[in-house]
């Protein structure tokens, strides 16, 4: 049931990549506007017609240039959330996700339907019009009724351009949730790194129409040619916490595997697990553990690379634990201190560094079917 | 929602009554009274004869009216007329000669041409036309109509008492030109114009003649109005039946009122 | 009040609203959503007879439609009756020159859907046809029902062209803006003043309408 997808086009962008995405996994298109990855989402779909290419799910072929195959996106068993929701305005939010239930006696489809709304958290809303719904709310219709044609594979693009940072971070958290329930491939194209971060299992990193990288997502975001298409800036790593306990003056303690993490006041219960983004430039290394700093976050680790950069930068790549970070110090420094694989140190960040969008639901590291 | 739903409906309906098709009304026309095309000044006396006949057999006839060179043109294109009552008969032996109509047809009536002026027009009706003359000498004359001499024979023959009368030339840009004569009688008649050459069966008639003044311009001024009917190729018992009628003494008492000179007396 | 002449007026109408719907639809659809090298021809065929005058729409339809064209001498053959000079020849004729009418507002209307609807729609397992029922019909309906509406005002309007090519035939082709003119020079003014307030009020009704559903439009899509 794996999507296998190769393209190459001269134009309108000049295209050339080739990926695979196995069933259940989260595959994120990087990369910044212009760059390709939504017409590569759209070749996918069966929107758009490349020169060359191929793509192919669970045995089946949508598109062969090679034997004038081409499938016409309604002959393709594909779900789609669009940027800007595209919900059918006429339609109540009931019949949106009933319209994609095309292969489903038409008695059952209203069932269906509310059943679908009602996991997607729309309770009650099953007759209300667009116009009627927020953003949030038509973002999870659009979900719903690209789920109701129980596709092949799951296209997501952009899909929370368009809602303010409070929803995307709700919907972000639902679809960690969804996850479980996700048998198929899935593709999400987007521009923003943090999100890609947070929720894909593999990235690929597209720049002016090519892949500079390819990979899983933590191997990738500490890779320096992806990081330079996509911003030193971004580069970063998450690792996985548990939340303990809310303290009264407004910081949370959480538990990492190489210790505890004060961060401001996150929304949680204790006990909820979440995955904490942590840029590299954000990142402080000392040889000794420090005394007398305002830094909260002291936590101990050993240098796995050091990885110099063009400049006067260099990225050194951390084992916390069972976590992986990056730090981003100067080449001086690197070599003053003495970092060099296997050597012990210590990993410094602020509380305050770390914002509230950079904390996104998580799962159990140790448990393996979440 | 609810209008798109009606809206269906509506468009369904429509889908539906379409698939009659326009062959259905092509074949209607089969039953209808038969179509006279007559030359405009025929309206009134025509209209007349027309009532008459009815009420005498019960036959109804469909009478169209216009410019006699409209109708010959329209003809030849396949218009469905079974009579044609022409202002000037060279039509009539044009067409019977290519084959359009059943015979040469028949002389009905001879027409004649008046100057006809509205009422309060500074424009004197005489029959020599010598206020016309004096008008435009003066340069006061602003309009003045006829019917086009390209295709309507009253327009043809006003044109030649004009030149024969040497006021043409000095008319000419002031000249408005009907597309029959019946139009030239309204452009002579709205307050427009100061007045016009129509025919005489229409400043006879009393929809007209209470208009104003008119009077009758010397017959050997122009040539002669020699009005010819014929029965085209498919013309029916009916057209039949209303051209003989045309041409009972009854009919003829009618076309008298109007002014027409009746042939044979 | 020439009832007939009204009558016939309401059915020439009729039948080219009827006659034009699918080519609205099919035609409208067709220019709002393709784009290729001979489009900008395409359009401007379609707009000519909204620009050129009457008398040369009319010049044109009558060679066409004369006995001595091939399309007259097989309507003859057919039914035994000529093109021009009837009814079903004024149909023909309005079919023409109203296309403009049909089309331009069709096109406009389904240029209003957006296109991520449209693909929302092919993503959902919808055909082309199923499509056009469920989701682009709904959303551009008003253009549609604006284009039908035109044309239906435009053909009681039209006087050149139904002259030329119908003559002014009594019951057949003299429709009520041709009795008008007829009784004008018939001298009978007060008929004339009766039938223009007639079609007078059927083209404010009109335009109404037609302004009603412009509003619609603009509604939905705003």
């Amino acid at each position: 049931m794996a999507l296998e997808v190769t393209l190459q086009a001269a134009g309108p962008i000049p295209l050339d990549l080739a990926f695979r995405v196995e069933p259940g996994q989260l595959l994120a298109l990087v990369g910044h506007s212009g760059a390709g990855k939504t017409t590569v989402l759209r070749t996918v779909a069966g929107l758009w017609r490349p020169e060359n290419g191929r793509v192919a799910v669970a045995g089946s072929i949508w598109l062969d240039s090679a034997s004038g195959v081409n499938l016409p996106p309604h002959r393709r068993r594909v779900g789609v959330v669009f940027q800007d929701f595209a919900l059918f305005p006429h339609l109540t939010a009931a019949q949106n996700v009933a319209s994609a239930m095309l292969h489903m006696p038409k008695a059952e489809r209203r069932a269906e339907a509310e059943r679908m709304l009602g996991l997607a958290n729309l309770h009650g809303l099953a007759d209300r019009l667009p116009a009627q719904l927020s953003g949030g709310q038509q973002q999870r219709v659009a979900l719903a009724r690209a789920l109701a044609r129980c596709p092949d594979v799951l296209l997501l693009d952009e899909p929370f351009s368009a809602v303010d940072r409070a929803t995307r971070e709700r919907l972000h958290a639902e679809i960690i949730g969804l996850r479980a329930h996700l048998a198929m491939p899935v593709i999400l194209v987007t521009h923003d790194v943090n999100e890609a971060q947070l929720l894909a299992d593999r990235l690929v990193v597209i720049e002016k129409g090519r892949m500079v990288a390819e990979g899983v997502t933590g191997r990738v975001m500490s890779d320096p040619v992806a990081l330079r298409a996509l911003g030193l800036r971004e580069a970063g790593a998450t690792i996985a916490a548990r939340i303990v306990a809310h303290e009264a003056d407004g910081l949370t303690r959480l538990e990492t595997s190489a210790g505890p993490l004060l961060l401001p006041r996150l929304d949680g219960v204790p006990g909820t697990w979440v995955r904490v983004r942590i840029m590299a430039h954000e990142v402080i290394l000392a040889r000794q553990a420090p005394q007398g700093l305002s830094a909260l976050n002291i936590l101990p680790g050993t240098v796995i690379e050091v990885k110099p950069g063009d400049g006067p930068g260099a990225f050194v790549q951390l084992r916390l634990g069972r976590d992986t970070i990056l730090a981003r110090v100067t080449r001086r420094s690197a070599q003053a201190l003495g970092l060099a694989p296997g050597v012990d140190c210590f990993a410094i960040l602020k509380s305050m560094a770390v914002a509230c969008d950079q904390v996104g639901a998580g799962t159990d590291p140790a448990d393996p079917d979440p | 929602m609810a209008v798109w739903a009606l809206v269906r409906k509506v468009f369904g309906a429509l889908g539906l009554a379409a698939t009659l098709g326009l062959s259905a009304l092509a074949a209607v026309a089969q039953d209808e009274p038969p179509i006279v095309a007559a030359a405009a000044d025929l309206r009134y006396a025509l209209s007349a004869i027309a009532a008459a006949f009815q009420a005498e057999t019960g036959l109804g006839v469909t009478l169209n009216f216009g410019s006699t060179g409209d109708f010959a043109r329209q003809i030849r294109e396949g218009a469905p007329f079974q009579i044609f009552m022409a202002a000037d008969e060279s039509y009539v032996a044009a067409l019977y000669r290519d084959g359009f109509t059943r015979d040469g047809g028949d002389l009905y009536a001879e027409g004649r041409i008046v100057v006809m002026v509205p009422q309060g027009s500074a424009l004197a009706a005489d029959e020599n036309l010598d206020n016309l003359a004096a008008m435009l000498a003066t340069g006061t004359l602003t309009r003045f109509a006829i019917a086009n001499p390209e295709h309507a024979p009253y327009g043809l023959r006003a044109r030649e008492a004009l030149i024969h009368r040497g006021l043409w030339d000095a008319l000419q840009p002031m000249l408005v030109l009907g597309e029959n004569v019946g139009q030239a009688a309204q452009f002579a008649l709205s307050g427009n114009a100061e007045g016009g050459i129509i025919a005489l069966s229409l400043a006879l008639a009393p929809e007209v003649g209470a208009r104003g003044d008119f009077a009758l311009i010397p017959a050997d001024w122009h040539g002669p109005l020699l009005q010819r009917m014929v029965l085209l190729r498919h013309a029916g018992p009916e057209a039949e039946a209303f051209y003989a009628y045309i041409r009972s003494p009854a009919a003829r008492a009618i076309m008298a009122r109007y002014g027409f000179v009746l042939p044979g007396g | 009040m020439d009832w007939t002449a009204l009558g016939l007026s309401l059915q020439l109408a009729g039948w080219t609203v009827i006659a034009l719907l699918p080519v609205a639809v099919f035609g409208g659809r067709f220019l709002a959503y393709r784009s290729f090298g001979a489009k900008g021809l395409i359009e401007t065929l379609v707009m000519l007879p909204l620009v050129l005058p009457p008398t040369v729409l009319g010049y044109y339809l009558l060679v066409a439609f004369g006995r001595n064209s091939p399309l007259g001498a097989f309507w003859q053959e057919m039914f035994g009756q000529p093109l021009a000079f009837s009814f079903p020849g004024l149909v023909l004729a309005s079919i023409i020159f109203n296309l403009p009418f049909a089309i331009q507002p069709a096109q406009r209307g389904f240029e209003a859907v957006p296109i991520a609807v449209r693909e929302a729609a092919q993503c959902c397992g919808m055909s082309p046809l199923r499509s056009l029922w469920q989701v682009e019909l709904p959303l551009a309906w008003p253009g549609l029902m604006t284009a039908m509406v035109l044309a239906f005002a435009h053909t009681l309007g039209e006087f050149g062209i139904v002259l030329m090519v119908g003559g002014s035939i009594p019951g057949r082709t003299r429709t009520i803006a041709i009795a008008i003119y007829d009784r004008v020079q018939a001298f009978d003014n007060s008929a004339a003043a009766t039938m223009s307030a007639v079609l007078v009020a059927i083209s404010l009704v009109t335009i109404a309408a037609t302004y009603w559903l412009s509003a619609r439009v603009g509604r939905r899509l705003g």
